[in-house]
C-alpha cells in the first residue's frame, strides 16, 4: 500500500511538475495549427491539377461530314455533333476552331465560301445544344487541305467535312 | 493543229449522216471552228523562216545559237497566236530539192499564206534583227522592221518581232510581252509564281509557306492581290512585283475572297462573309467597303467586271446551285445567265465580246470550260478531258489560260477561245489558278 502510495504521489508531483509548463506550450500547437492551413492550401492546389489531366484529344472530336455541295447537316453528322456536345460540356475550357473542307471538285472561290458554309453550320448546331457562341471560331480552307488525295468519290466523301481543333484549353 | 483540221473534215460527213443526228445535236457545242467574234473562222498559215546573218564578219558559235533560239522564240509565238497557223519548215522537201534555203514559192508549196523573214547583225554586243513579212501568193514582200536589244534580251526581242508582225497584220497589239500569274504548291502551302506568258522566266512572289489563292492583277500597277492565309482567316494581300513586298489590303471577319479589280483599277470586288454569310461587296484600294452588292443567304462569289466596268458576273447558288448570274456594278438588277446542267461557277468576262466563260460541270460529272453570251444564248462546251478550272482572259481576248487534270495532276493549259490550240504550259503538276496579266507599253 505504502509503496502505491508513494507511487501515485509520484505520479501526481510528475503531473504537477509536466502541468506546470504545460501552460506556455499551447503557443507551439498553435503555431502548428498555423502552419498547417497554407500547408493545405498548398496541398489543394496540387490535387487540383490532376482533374484537368485528363485533356481533350482532337481525336476525341469526331469530324462531321457531307454531302457534295450541301452543307445541312445529315443525321450522321447530328449524332457525331451530340458527342462532341458531351465533351465540350465535360471540357468547359475548350476554345475550338471548327475548319470547313471541301472536295476537289468545283472551283477553288465557291468551295472557299461552301467551306464556311459547313464550319458554320456546324457551329450554329453546338451553340444550338447550349455551347456558348465565344468558344468557337470557324474558318474555311476551301479545297486546299484535302486529307485524302484520291479522286474518287471515297475520298471525296472524307474531304467533305468540318474538323475540330483545339486552340487552348 | 493539223490534227483539229483533220478532225473537223472527219466530223462533216458525221453531221451530214441522218443516222448519227441526235447525237450530233448532243455535240454541235463542240464545233471546232467557231470565232466567239466573227462566226465561221480559219487560222492563217504563216512561215518563219530560220534567221540568217547579213553582216560581213565571221560570227561566233553563241551568236549562232542565239540567232536559232530567238527564232523558236518567234515561231512559238506565231504558233500560239489565235489568229495564226505555224507552217513548219520541212527538211525533207529541202533535201528533195537540194536546197538549202526556201524561197517564198517554196514556202507557199508547204501551204503558208505569209512569210516572216529575219535578218541578225550583231552590232556591238547587240542583236538587231530586221524582220520581213511576205505575201506568198503576191511574191511581194509587204511590210518590214528592225528591232535591236542587248544579246542577253534576246528573248524579249523575239517577243517584239512576234508583236510587230501581230501588229501589222491584225492591227491589234501583240500579247508575247505579258505576264501571267498562277499558284503552285510548294512544301505545306501555295504560293503565287509569276511568269512570262509562255511560262519562260517563272518568279517565285510570295514566300508565306501558307495557303496563297485567287490572284489578281492590278491593271495598272505592278501589283497582285490575292487572298491568303499567312495570317490565320482568308484575308486580302498585295503583293508588289518588282520588290515582293506584301501588304495587307483588308481584314474582316470571316473570308475575303475571289477578288476582282475593276477595269479602272479603283475598285476591288471581292467576296466577304462578315455578316455570317459570302456575299459580294466593293472595295475601295485601302480595302475600305464601298457598297455591298448581294443580300442573299445562298453563297454568292467569284465576281468578274464587264470589260466597261458597268456589270459584274458572279455565281450563285441562290437556285439550290451555283449558277451564273449578271448584275449592275451596284447590284442592281441581278438576272440568271445559265440554266445548263447544275453546276456553272467561275464566270471571266471576256475583254472582247459580250460573252462569259465558266465553269460547268459537263456529262459525268466532269468539270470543262464552256462559254456563253452575255444574252444567254449560245452555251458552247470548250474542253472535253480532264477537270478543267479557273479560265483567264489574255489582255487582247483571244486566248484562255485555265488548270487542267487532263495528263494527271494539275497543270495549267492554254488554248484560243474558240476552244482550238489546246497546249500545256507548266510541267510541275503542282500548278493552279492562272490569271493573265494586263497589256504594257
Amino acid at each position: 500500500m505504502k509503496k502505491m502510495a508513494v507511487l501515485m504521489l509520484v505520479a501526481m508531483i510528475a503531473v504537477i511538475i509536466t502541468g506546470c509548463p504545460e501552460k506556455p506550450p499551447p503557443p507551439p500547437p498553435e503555431e502548428p495549427v498555423e502552419v498547417a492551413p497554407p500547408v493545405e492550401k498548398d496541398t489543394t492546389p496540387a490535387p487540383a491539377p490532376p482533374p484537368p489531366k485528363p485533356k481533350l484529344t482532337e481525336q476525341q472530336l469526331q469530324t462531321v461530314y457531307f454531302d457534295f455541295d450541301k452543307y445541312n447537316l445529315r443525321p450522321d453528322a447530328k449524332a457525331s455533333l451530340d458527342a462532341n456536345f458531351a465533351l465540350l460540356q465535360e471540357f468547359p475550357d475548350v476554345i475550338l476552331k471548327i475548319e470547313g473542307h471541301c472536295d476537289e471538285r468545283g472551283t477553288i472561290e465557291y468551295n472557299l465560301s461552301l467551306g464556311e458554309k459547313r464550319a458554320k453550320a456546324t457551329v450554329d448546331y453546338l451553340v444550338g445544344l447550349g455551347i456558348d457562341p465565344g468558344r468557337m471560331s470557324a474558318i474555311s480552307y476551301g479545297k486546299e487541305r484535302p486529307v485524302d488525295p484520291g479522286h474518287d468519290e471515297v475520298a471525296w466523301a472524307k474531304n467533305r467535312r468540318a474538323e475540330f481543333r483545339i486552340i487552348s484549353q | 493543229m493539223r490534227r483539229l483540221l483533220f478532225l473537223a473534215f472527219l466530223l462533216i460527213p458525221i453531221a451530214l449522216s441522218p443516222g448519227l443526228r441526235a447525237q450530233v445535236d448532243d455535240d454541235d457545242v463542240r464545233r471546232f471552228y467557231f470565232d466567239t467574234i466573227s462566226g465561221e473562222y480559219q487560222a492563217t498559215p504563216i512561215g518563219v523562216d530560220d534567221m540568217k546573218y547579213i553582216g560581213n564578219r565571221y560570227i561566233t558559235h553563241e551568236d549562232s545559237v542565239l540567232m536559232y533560239y530567238t527564232t523558236r522564240i518567234v515561231q512559238s509565238d506565231i504558233d500560239f497566236y489565235a489568229d495564226f497557223e505555224l507552217v513548219p519548215l520541212d527538211s525533207f522537201f529541202l533535201k528533195t530539192y537540194e536546197i538549202n534555203e526556201m524561197s517564198v514559192l517554196g514556202w507557199r508549196r508547204l501551204g503558208a499564206d505569209l512569210l516572216v523573214k529575219l535578218e541578225a547583225e550583231f552590232p556591238a554586243d547587240k542583236l538587231r534583227v530586221r524582220w520581213r513579212l511576205y505575201d506568198t501568193i503576191k511574191q511581194q514582200q509587204f511590210a518590214r522592221g528592225v528591232l535591236e536589244r542587248s544579246k542577253v534580251d534576246w528573248r524579249i526581242l523575239g517577243h517584239e518581232i512576234s508583236n510587230a508582225v501581230v501588229h501589222t497584220l491584225t492591227g491589234e497589239a501583240g500579247i508575247f510581252l505579258t505576264k501571267i500569274a498562277y499558284c503552285k504548291e510548294v512544301g505545306e502551302g501555295k504560293e503565287i509564281f509569276i511568269a512570262d506568258y509562255d511560262g519562260a522566266n517563272e518568279k517565285q512572289l510570295t514566300s508565306t509557306e501558307s495557303i496563297n489563292i485567287s490572284p489578281c492583277f492590278s491593271p495598272d500597277k505592278d501589283e497582285l492581290y490575292f487572298t491568303s492565309y499567312m495570317r490565320g482567316d482568308p484575308q486580302l494581300f498585295k503583293v508588289n512585283i518588282n520588290n515582293l513586298e506584301i501588304t495587307q489590303v483588308a481584314k474582316y471577319d470571316g473570308i475575303v475572297a475571289a477578288p476582282a479589280i475593276s477595269p479602272d483599277g479603283n475598285k476591288i470586288a471581292c467576296v466577304l462573309s462578315k455578316d455570317g454569310n459570302s456575299e459580294i461587296y466593293v472595295l475601295d484600294l485601302k480595302g475600305r467597303v464601298i457598297k455591298r452588292l448581294t443580300r442573299h443567304q445562298a453563297i454568292d462569289t467569284a465576281p468578274t467586271w464587264s470589260p466597261d466596268g458597268r456589270m459584274i458576273a458572279f455565281s450563285s447558288d441562290r437556285s439550290g446551285s451555283p449558277q451564273i448570274y449578271l448584275m449592275d456594278s451596284d447590284g442592281l438588277n441581278v438576272q440568271r445567265l445559265t440554266y445548263q446542267g447544275g453546276y456553272n461557277d467561275s464566270p471571266i468576262w471576256s475583254s472582247r465580246a459580250d460573252r462569259i466563260t465558266f465553269v460547268s460541270r459537263t456529262k459525268y460529272g466532269r468539270f470543262d470550260l464552256a462559254s456563253i453570251d452575255t444574252s444567254g444564248i449560245d452555251y458552247r462546251i470548250m474542253t472535253e478531258v480532264g477537270q478543267n478550272e479557273n479560265p483567264h482572259f489574255s489582255p487582247d481576248g483571244k486566248h484562255i489560260i485555265f488548270s487542267s487534270t487532263r495528263l494527271g495532276p494539275r497543270d495549267i493549259f492554254t488554248m484560243d477561245i474558240t476552244g482550238r490550240n489546246q497546249s500545256r504550259l507548266t510541267r510541275s503538276g503542282r500548278c493552279s489558278n492562272p490569271v493573265w496579266g494586263p497589256a504594257r507599253k
